[in-house]
């Protein structure tokens, strides 16, 4: 019995759940003590004492018929030592199956395997076609390759170092470029929320650390005589009334235009899951117009309010977006009664489709703003070409950051917090954070650069992003 | 003994319907001395089970709510200054003729040293939740509630107790449990409880009841609700739970509803019942519109 569930343990990690040992045993116990009669109790007490999390329940499941299946058809007169001896004679031969099915089966069914005869003329059609995209570009196929392989963790290869419109460095950008519908699957959402929890658990840690300090305010007689209570009274330790901590303000500018809408849906979508949990986040979307959005934000179904969003009932989707424009009526509109001094963040491709730049309204934001950060998914290298006026935009921010995927975006998103939170601490506290900031940075550079050094692109500075 | 199906029986004298996940892990609970934590959404009976089992196996039940900020003088163990003081106060003639023997100060020092063990003794201990569960003569159930709530520092400390079922304290040492209790954690999921914890605890998973174990709970609860209402109750709670609403309907609103109904004697819903009697099963404004609709469109 042992063996078949250090088996079944093996093929649960290798779909991904993680057991311990000491989980395996519990597992071998439980089904000492209660037995074996039926596959339902079996069952039960394997996944009782195995998985640990809702989430991993279904895969449990899948996982168990998977493995068990090929048990059925023993006789069942049987006795259970003979049982499980046929049935591990009857796998020995046939476990390696197990390597291969997990996430293995997509590569299989791709061109390559395909036989001569089976290509139709369809298939004949879109190889030409691929072929025109790039006439003279002879590699143009392993290219195209390459990025269907592409699932967004890391950063792929760049085709090349010129900035062209073809449409493969376009796919870059999009995280999942099959059938993409605007609202999430509950993949995503999980996702971002685990993200999220993730990082308010770390960010929640530091801040823990600072809260002795950032209590320091006048005595807190009646704290202190009950805590020395046990001293005979004689102030040993005292207490100290809490200052009123502040809650970090954030503004969200968030450009819902379509050219960087596979950014904007997840932005929106951290906002969301941000909102209530520690923050004062007031969200505004734009496109040639602006609205706010908080409200919907922290009332709304996630997917319900990017359906309102992509129907363009909040701001017109069909008019071209203008940055200057937006930036002029969120001035006249909403920066006189913004409250404290919150961090601004932009989300946007500076696309200004040639309208006025109005640059020196974001000057005015900057004076009331703590801090300025703007998102543009683009690379650097693109960011003064044709309507792009990134350059301008960015001479105003504080920094500039390119973020492409979920992770990079919750970083960010998590810095600045920091960077708020540490804005705030008492002076002890911020110099060990500079200290640990400084030890820390090497670690993050590395993690920038690590898909983009392979390119050799001088032009573009080492992090991938730009201070100003 | 204790076999799957007569801890099902014996819950349901408790009143308490279980399904068979529910059962095999009390089961393996009560066969493994090992932790459940059970999670799920809030009124689904998680705490209700831990109710139900210390009534069905007369153990008693020894509560301990978590919260933010929770620590160990909550949950564990505390120092008694109070008295610790009070009888250092009423002790100050004997200990001066214990003492006065003494020659020099060092003596003195040395005597009273050798007594101090009467000052960190069970004397003056203040037994918190889980070491009053641990120290109990009878066999105890330990529910920790809402788990979640507590922060990740509670969590560690719970881990000792939860795998040896014992509790370190500096000044006696370790202090293990008389009869191991049977614990039980609930969680609502709002925070991820940490795989060290989970590894401990048998892991069971509490969702919306199958139809017919709603029923059943519910005609348990109120024998005087008929039949075709309960069911028919259960059938349009189900499709309510569906809507996508803020607070779905759990199965501690499907009781308040039956109570309500049975206060009432409603023999059949209709939208007008429905309409009347939203509050009990939709908390939140935008949700009573929604089910007062469903109730229209299903039952009109």
């Amino acid at each position: 019995m042992e063996r078949i569930i250090v088996r079944f343990v093996a093929a649960l990690r290798e779909s991904g759940i993680r057991v311990s040992p000491s989980e395996s045993l519990d597992a071998v116990q439980a089904l000492a003590l209660a037995g074996m009669e039926g596959r339902r109790l079996s069952r039960q007490l394997l996944r009782l004492t195995l998985v640990k999390n809702v989430n991993d329940i279904a895969l449990f499941n899948e996982v168990f018929n998977r493995f068990f299946s090929r048990f059925q058809s023993v006789d069942p007169d049987l006795d259970i030592p003979d049982l499980m001896d046929a049935a591990i004679i009857g796998m020995e031969g046939e476990f390696n199956y197990l390597d291969q099915l997990p996430g293995d089966d997509h590569d299989e069914n791709g061109p390559l395997l395909k036989l001569d005869s089976d290509i139709n003329p369809e298939d004949l059609a879109e190889l030409k076609s691929l072929h025109e995209i790039d006439p003279d570009d002879s590699d143009g196929n392993e290219i195209v390759v390459q990025m269907k392989g592409y699932r967004g963790k890391s950063k792929a290869p760049r085709p090349t170092r010129r900035y062209t419109q073809n449409p493969l460095t376009i796919e870059l950008n999009k995280s999942n470029p099959v059938d993409r519908g605007i609202t999430f699957s509950p993949e995503e959402q999980a996702e971002m929320q685990d993200v999220v929890s993730r990082m308010m658990l770390r960010l929640r840690k530091d801040m823990r650390r600072m809260k002795n300090n950032q209590n320091r305010g006048k005595l807190h007689v009646i704290k202190t005589i009950q805590k020395n209570y046990r001293h005979d009274m004689v102030p040993f330790q005292v207490a100290l009334r809490r200052k009123r901590r502040e809650k970090p303000r954030l503004v969200v500018l968030c450009d819902v235009s379509f050219s960087v809408s596979h950014a904007s849906r997840f932005m929106l979508l951290l906002l969301h899951t941000l909102h209530n949990q520690m923050l004062d986040v007031r969200s505004f979307i734009f496109n040639r117009e602006v609205a706010e959005i908080t409200e919907m934000l922290a009332n709304m179904p996630v997917n319900d309010l990017m359906e309102t969003i992509d129907q363009g009932d909040i701001v017109d989707l069909d008019a071209n977006s203008s940055f200057g424009q937006v930036f002029l009526s969120f001035k006249k509109r909403y920066l006189e009664n913004l409250r404290g001094r919150p961090a601004f963040i932009i989300l946007g491709d500076a696309r200004n489709n040639y309208d006025e730049a109005n640059d020196w309204v974001l000057d005015e934001i900057r004076e009331k703003a703590r801090y300025m950060l703007w998102l543009t998914p683009e690379e650097r290298d693109t960011w003064s070409r044709g309507d792009c006026l990134m350059e301008t935009y960015g001479s105003y921010c504080d920094k500039v950051e390119v973020v492409k995927t979920v992770e990079e975006l919750s970083l960010v998103v998590e810095e600045l917090l920091r960077d708020i939170y540490a804005d705030q601490a008492h002076p002890l506290d911020k110099k060990r954070l500079r200290e640990a900031k400084a030890a820390e940075t090497y670690d993050s550079k590395d993690y920038y650069t690590r898909g983009a050094s392979g390119g050799g692109q001088p032009s573009l500075d080492p992090g991938g992003r730009s201070h100003w | 003994m204790i076999t799957e199906q007569k801890v099902k029986d014996f819950l349901q004298t408790g009143g308490y319907i279980a399904d068979d996940a529910i059962a095999t892990a009390v089961f393996l609970a009560l066969r493994m001395e090992k932790p459940i934590l059970i999670e799920g959404p809030p009124g689904v009976g998680k705490t209700g089970l831990a109710k139900a089992l210390s009534s069905a196996l007369d153990f008693p039940m020894v509560r301990l709510q978590c919260y933010e900020g929770i620590d160990e003088g909550k949950a564990l163990y505390d120092w008694e200054y109070g008295k610790q003081l009070l009888y250092t106060q009423l002790l100050r003639t004997q200990l001066d003729n214990y003492l006065s023997v003494s020659s020099d100060l060092r003596e003195a020092v040395e005597r009273l040293s050798a007594e101090e063990s009467l000052f960190f003794s069970k004397n003056f201990l203040v037994q918190r939740p889980i070491l009053r569960s641990f120290l109990s003569e009878k066999r105890s159930l330990l529910l920790i509630d809402e788990i979640d709530r507590s922060d990740d520092e509670f969590e560690a400390l719970l881990l000792e107790c939860l795998s040896d079922f014992q509790v370190s304290i500096p000044e006696l040492g370790v202090i293990e449990a008389k009869r191991k209790p049977l614990t039980i954690l609930t969680s609502n999921g709002t925070r991820m409880i940490s795989d060290a914890l989970r590894r401990r605890c048998l892991f069971l998973y509490i969702g919306y009841p199958e139809l017919e174990r709603e029923v059943a709970i519910v005609r348990v609860k109120f024998p005087d609700l008929c039949e075709v209402l309960a069911r028919q109750m259960v059938e349009f709670l189900r499709k309510v739970r569906e809507l996508n609403l803020r607070k779905p309907p759990s199965v501690s609103e499907t009781l308040d509803w039956a109570q309500v109904l049975s206060i009432l004697k409603t023999t059949e819903l209709t939208p007008e019942v429905v309409a009347n009697t939203v509050g009990v099963i939709a908390k939140h404004q935008t949700d009573l519109q929604k089910v007062t609709e469903l109730a229209v469109k299903e039952l009109g």
